[in-house]
């Protein structure tokens, strides 16, 4: 074990290293740029292996490695908030055009007015764009994650992002296990996709369709996006084998008796996990996976546990509905033959959540009714 | 719950208490507990109000949330608002000060806190200046508050402190490892003035 100190973006920059990568092309933004740093760094110590590029815009590095992969480069990039927003229209594309691509997004409000707190609207804001969406809670889970996330994304040839708090990840610095570089590189391999760029077969690629022939690719990119969450086990599994440690797609706590269970992604999962002691008969659901949705995982689980209640941290507000796991785990949970009640806790901006407050909240979602939701802010 | 130490941070930009913070968290891990440390941002600029936090225990888990009750105070600059630094500190916490004042007997720290609560002070600036500690007209103190954190806490012995700090602190590490060892033998419990 190699324990070194280090923040949740320097983790993610790590992990890009050690897997090597051919080309990284990110725009500095704050709370992501740590990542950006830390690479540019890398590839001043000729560590980096792959070309560096320093781009105009978030837009432009999207598209600089939306370009590189279609060449059949392995790529990276990172950016958060304002920066994913102008990359919109490019991460729809890179998703239709099918080519591998880890993104880092760290989760930062949007704007107006300006904010640097973790609101993670602007990644959740992006769920109908075609990537896979993995959410961190630490350092160590970030660095790992990254790692999974281009064995993932090559496989299932889907852009994948992986996501973290701003600053409770992004700038907390804390114990990671820092995996070889030798061992990592013979655990990822080489990329195993073909490249749809080759100057010896020209071609002009993603032309103009019919409805009929869009309708076949979407239908072919949502059937292959189910399967992640099996790929993601199977990698999980291999992980374990070499590094000693693994995730699920969804990661719980079930005491004995649970019967109501609080689901949170990213840095309030922690929140939750060190808090679960303190309350009675309650167990806790670590979502990783927000997209593909982990249904089936999710359903079992509750099934399994006989669950009354879902109490869902939502680090965010879709205007005009409430928060955004709430309702896409209230889907998830129609049909089965005795869902689980969901209440919702809403901290929308990012707020700060307190193991104090998060007491408060089990109690007052108790009379909830089904639509209605609490705000964070008024439980301080 | 498990034994957790919560301290927190008040100084202004510029000072380093960010860099301090992972400092102190690095020596932490390296004497054999779990460490975090992180930090408040607004607008980054010179003298503005900053705030650090560090988590440290047995237990890796820890929440992700601020701290609003911690067992340090830590204040690196003395003209900063008492109340919003000293601002719910545990019964029986510890206040950590940067003061040259109580030489002359005029530590008087202005506090609506009612806890019951240890003293501690350091001449940082005093120090820092001694050391050659300064950026133009600002004294660094930082490394002399690590020394009189380690030394209060005994959570970081000084030559943990002494390796973190070679690896973070680039500009005179030579002053800087003095100045730390300096702030970890001279900091001293005070009587408590309160008006």
């Amino acid at each position: 074990m190699a324990y070194e100190l280090m923040s949740g973006s320097q983790a993610a920059a790590v992990a890009v290293q050690r897997v090597g990568v051919d080309l990284v092309a990110a725009y500095p933004i704050t709370p992501q740029t740590a990542i950006v740093e830390t690479l540019a760094n890398f590839e001043g110590k000729g560590e980096l292996g792959g070309e560096f590029v320093s781009v105009e815009s978030e837009y432009a590095a999207l598209a600089c490695c939306y370009g590189a992969a279609a060449a059949g480069a392995r790529v990276f990039t990172a950016t958060a908030s304002h920066g994913l927003a102008y990359m919109h229209e490019m991460i729809h594309w890179c998703s239709g055009a099918r080519v591998p691509i880890v993104m880092v997004n760290v989760n930062r409000t949007i704007g107006a007015p300006w904010s640097l707190d973790p609101d993670q609207g602007d990644s959740l804001s992006q769920r109908d764009t075609g990537w896979m969406q993995i959410y961190c809670s630490g350092a160590q889970e970030v660095l790992d994650t990254v790692m999974q996330a281009f064995l993932l994304s090559e496989e299932l040839l889907l852009p994948c992002m992986v996501v973290f708090d701003g600053f409770y990840i992004s700038h907390t610095y804390e114990a990671v296990d820092v995996p070889d570089l030798e061992k990592t590189r013979k655990f990822i391999g080489p990329p195993p996709f073909t490249a749809q760029v080759q100057p010896e077969k020209p071609a002009n690629i993603h032309a103009l369709i019919t409805g009929d022939m869009q309708a076949d690719l979407v239908r072919n990119r949502h059937e292959t996006m189910l399967r992640a969450p099996a790929v993601f086990k199977e990698i999980n599994h291999r992980f374990a084998e070499t590094f000693g440690r693994s995730y699920g797609v969804i990661d719980s706590v079930m005491p004995p008796g649970t019967k109501k269970v609080i689901l949170a992604a990213g840095a309030t999962a922690e929140t939750v996990r060190w808090t679960l002691p303190e309350l009675e008969q309650t167990g806790m659901v670590q979502l990783r996976m927000f997209r593909p949705f982990p249904r089936e995982d999710l359903c079992n689980l509750f099934e399994a546990h006989d669950i009354e209640q879902v109490v869902v941290i939502d680090r965010n507000c879709s205007t005009g509905m409430g928060g955004i796991l709430a309702q896409e785990l209230q889907a998830a949970v129609y049909g089965m033959e005795k869902p689980p009640a969901v209440k919702d806790i809403i901290l929308a901006g990012g707020i700060d959540l307190t193991p104090e407050m998060l007491v408060k909240a089990l109690t007052e979602t108790a009379s909830l009714d089904k639509v209605e939701q609490k705000w964070g802010v008024d439980l301080r | 719950m498990e034994e957790m130490f919560e301290f927190r941070l008040h100084g202004r930009g510029g000072q380093g208490i960010v860099v301090a913070a992972s400092i102190f968290a690095e020596a932490v891990f390296l004497d054999g507990y779990y460490a975090r440390a992180f930090s408040l941002f607004g607008a980054e600029r010179r003298g503005a109000p900053v705030t650090a936090f560090i988590r440290a225990g047995k237990n890796r888990l820890m929440p992700r949330s601020r701290i609003y009750n911690p067992d340090y105070i830590v204040v690196f600059d003395s003209s900063l608002n008492m109340d919003t630094s000293m601002a719910g500190l545990k019964e029986g916490g510890t206040l950590l000060i940067n003061s040259g004042e109580e030489d002359s007997g005029d530590l008087v720290i202005n506090t609506e806190v009612d806890a019951n609560f240890k003293v501690y002070t350091v001449n940082a600036t005093g120090i820092a200046w001694k050391h050659n500690l300064a950026v133009g007209s600002f004294p660094m103190v930082n490394t002399v508050m690590l020394g009189a954190m380690g030394a209060i806490s005994g959570l970081a012995s000084l030559d943990s402190l002494v390796i973190s700090i070679k690896k973070r602190v680039t500009a005179k590490l030579d002053a800087n490892i003095s100045a730390a060892a300096e702030g970890y033998d001279s900091v001293k419990e005070v009587e408590r003035l309160v008006t």
